[in-house]
């Protein structure tokens, strides 16, 4: 599974079919309120690449946040297969991090691990143990992490909620997002995104104004 | 019915010896009886030796007893407490076998078919649980033979006089039945578990020892004695069957270790959990079944037991995955197994079974892009073992109207019972339900709103939020038969970008009160 470094198509389709041959990649809110949307982040993410073996979400008891947690209704109609989704809540950090690598053991499936706020960022020995128990068998890790710290993972996401582009006040839209591309092992990091998840198409969208602009912005330059 | 091995303990000082234990022993060498009251008098219950040797006698009225020796100390029985402490015993007898009956007030009865040879032989079983017994202050008999009935009666009255004969008995005692009726026929009537008026009524037909009753007619004889009798005899004889309810019931498979030196480590216990595991798993290839839910018992010198069970979510018959199961387990309870005093047997129960299907096992390598179903309810497997089955979990819809009652998370142990709706995202795209759910719903304060209509600025967790877009209202009708309020749901967006599943209670005005709002949901 070697990272091809070139994408084949520009913007963040091309990303992310380089991401898809990457075994661990990291997403965390870019502010306090942005949870949400770095969880719908990471879930779509996931929901693109889940294959027969299923997903896997593994999280620290403090990642569920206190009062409730994941409401399946709302998870399927998001385009997650309930019937292939195994939650696990643990207790403590590390019983979480112990699931994931157990998960990770399935070839071909995709481990969401998701850590709480409190507490010290992950160290790289945490974070590298995923990488490998995620390359020895095929599976796929996306750490959902609020800290930021020193990682093993390919890639770093900042993820805040985007508008909705509706003119009309009374619809909402897709769920969008900001994302900002923090770290990239295999390429430049700082690229920016507004994307839309289309939950029935099990597909991002890259907004159209940003695709324009840097179609046309080459243009400007050569005049 | 197989050559069954019935072992009957009789525990004749059950109520004395309980309280001597306790530290209630009589001080000066005085004599310790208990007694009842029956049938309006004080009679003697249950006596320590030192009283038998003193002349006392059961079903004596106390105030005789105390006429003859002044010094007596006399305890009001306690059925419950003897009877605790005859559970006790019991429990402790299970490391012998998964099958003990309790025999009230004062006996037991241990299944030990085909666990003789794990202790030496069954003479061996019988004078070590007798000489354990002793240790821990309960004086016993027991005897072995094809039945319970004959068991009990050879334990209870192959007495001191028989003493020489009892051991003779034991040291021949064969299976058939012809033998176990040999043996019985010297014993008095009462040898046959009967109630004290069939037993009155026999001696009084001038039939003493159930070598008469079996050679008395069978026929007029029944009429008049009553069945009792001539059941207990067939019981006894092995002609009629006896069901007998365990104490816990038996395991459908079980194995059993015991060990010459008490073992200690976790290493140990894990040697003996494989050994055990495979003696199980031939037992189960004979069934065509796998293991859903195995207990290790461990059994102590101290005589306290542990318990370690595991559970799968398919049938599994193969060692190493039930051992990575059981080392989880271990991992576990590994500190709180408190081995200070060793363990000297353990047992492996499979309390639930079922069968494999064989056919639908896939063979290894045919599938090596994706893990199979297998492998993953061997994950769920491993996961619950170490974080407990309420930590790992798979999604349930329910048809249901209230949010919070339309879906759940169960178990990922086992298959769920009904087949539930499939919920697929909306051709759309959009999110009509949230993606996190608050349980209960989080009230906020409304600042302002339109009449009838969603809020506009909201406050939530001390911060305020500006609403910018808003669908809605989703009514939803609560049941009426629990006297919820209708609820008007509202997708809310805030300046932020941020989605918000909110929703007042009741109809707008309805009321003087202003109508609450809560945060039910956060969407992506």
């Amino acid at each position: 599974m070697s990272p091809r470094l070139a994408p084949a198509e520009p913007g963040f389709a091309g990303l992310a079919a380089i991401m898809a041959a990457q075994p661990l990649h990291e997403a965390g809110p870019a502010g306090p309120g942005a949870e949400a949307a770095a969880l719908g982040f990471t879930l779509a993410l996931a929901a693109t690449w889940v294959g027969p073996a299923g997903l896997f979400w593994a999280g620290e008891d403090a990642a569920f946040g206190e009062e409730g947690g994941p409401y399946p209704v709302g998870l399927a109609q998001y385009g997650i297969a309930l019937d292939q989704l195994i939650v696990v809540r643990a207790k403590k950090r590390d019983e979480a991090l112990w699931a994931a690598e157990q998960a990770l053991a399935a070839r071909g499936a995709v481990v969401i691990c998701a850590l709480g706020a409190q507490g010290k960022p992950l160290d790289l020995k945490a974070s590298r143990r995923l990488l490998l128990f995620a390359e020895r068998s095929g599976s796929r890790c996306l750490l959902l992490q609020p800290a930021n710290g020193p990682s093993a993972a390919w890639t770093r996401w900042s993820i805040a909620p985007a508008e909705s582009e509706s003119e009309d006040p009374r619809d909402l839209g897709l769920p969008a997002f900001a994302a900002e591309l923090t770290r990239n092992r295999a390429g430049p990091s700082g690229a920016r995104f507004t994307l839309e998840w289309n939950a029935h198409e099990r597909r991002f969208a890259e907004r159209f104004q940003e695709k324009c602009e840097a179609v046309f912005r080459p243009e400007v330059r050569q005049a | 019915m197989k050559d069954a091995r019935w072992l009957a303990i009789y525990l004749p000082r059950l109520a004395t010896d309980r309280l001597i234990r306790a530290g209630r022993a009589p001080a000066d060498d005085r004599a310790l009886v208990v007694y009842a009251k029956q049938a309006n008098a004080y009679q003697l219950t249950g006596m320590d030796a030192r009283a038998s040797a003193l002349g006392l006698r059961l079903a004596m009225s106390l105030a005789d007893a105390r006429a003859m020796q002044p010094s007596l100390e006399a305890v009001e029985a306690d059925p419950e407490e003897d009877g605790r402490a005859l559970d006790n015993i019991a429990a402790w007898c299970e490391r012998f076998t998964p099958v003990v009956v309790l025999d009230s007030p004062e006996g037991l009865f241990l299944d030990i078919t085909g666990c003789g040879h794990l202790f030496g032989g069954e003479e061996h079983l019988r004078q070590h649980i007798v000489t354990r017994l002793r240790a821990q202050g309960f004086v016993s008999r027991a005897a072995i033979a094809p039945t319970p009935g004959a068991a009990w009666a050879f334990a209870r009255y192959a007495t001191r006089k028989a003493a020489n004969l009892r051991d003779q008995l034991q040291a021949s005692l064969g299976s058939t039945n012809e033998d176990v009726a040999a043996k019985l026929s010297p014993l008095p009537v009462e040898a046959l578990r009967l109630d004290p008026q069939p037993a009155a009524l026999l001696r009084r037909l001038g039939l003493k020892t159930i070598g008469q009753v079996m050679q008395a007619p069978r026929s007029s004889f029944t009429a008049r004695a009553g069945a009792q009798a001539m059941l207990r005899l067939d019981q006894a004889l092995g002609r009629a069957q006896e069901a007998l309810s365990p104490r816990r019931p038996a395991p459908m498979v079980f194995a059993l270790r015991r060990f010459v030196e008490p073992i200690f480590s976790a290493e140990a216990v894990l040697k003996v959990a494989e050994d055990l595991c495979a003696d199980a798993a031939e037992k189960l290839e004979l069934r065509g079944a796998g293991v859903l839910r195995a207990e290790l018992i461990l059994f102590g010198v101290d005589g306290r037991d542990r318990v370690i069970g595991v559970n799968v979510s398919r049938p599994l018959r193969a060692v190493k995955p039930l051992m990575r199961l059981f080392r989880e387990k271990l991992n576990v309870v590994g500190e709180n197994l408190d081995a200070e005093f060793g363990f000297e047997a353990a047992r492996l129960d499979v309390v639930r079974l079922a069968t494999i299907d064989e056919s639908a096992r896939t063979l290894a390598g045919v599938e090596e892009t994706a893990a199979s179903a297998e492998q993953i309810s061997s994950i769920v497997d491993i996961l619950s073992a170490r974080l407990g089955p309420k930590r790992v979990l798979r999604a349930q819809v329910h048809d249901e109207h209230a949010p919070e009652r339309a879906a759940g998370w169960r178990s990922a142990l086992g298959k769920s019972k009904k087949s539930a709706p499939v919920v697929q995202p909306a051709r759309d795209g959009v999110q009509r339900r949230p993606i996190r759910l608050f349980a209960p719903a989080q009230i906020i304060e409304v600042m302002a709103s339109v009449p009838d209509g969603p809020p506009i600025r909201f406050r939530w967790r001390r911060v305020t939020r500006e609403v910018v877009r808003a669908e809605g209202p989703e009514r939803i009708a609560g049941d009426w038969l629990k006297r919820e309020i209708m609820r008007d749901y509202y997708r809310i967006e805030d300046k932020q970008g941020r989605r918000y599943w909110l929703y007042r209670e009741g109809h707008y005005g309805e009321g003087d009160a202003a109508p609450r709002w809560f945060v039910h949901g956060l969407f992506a």
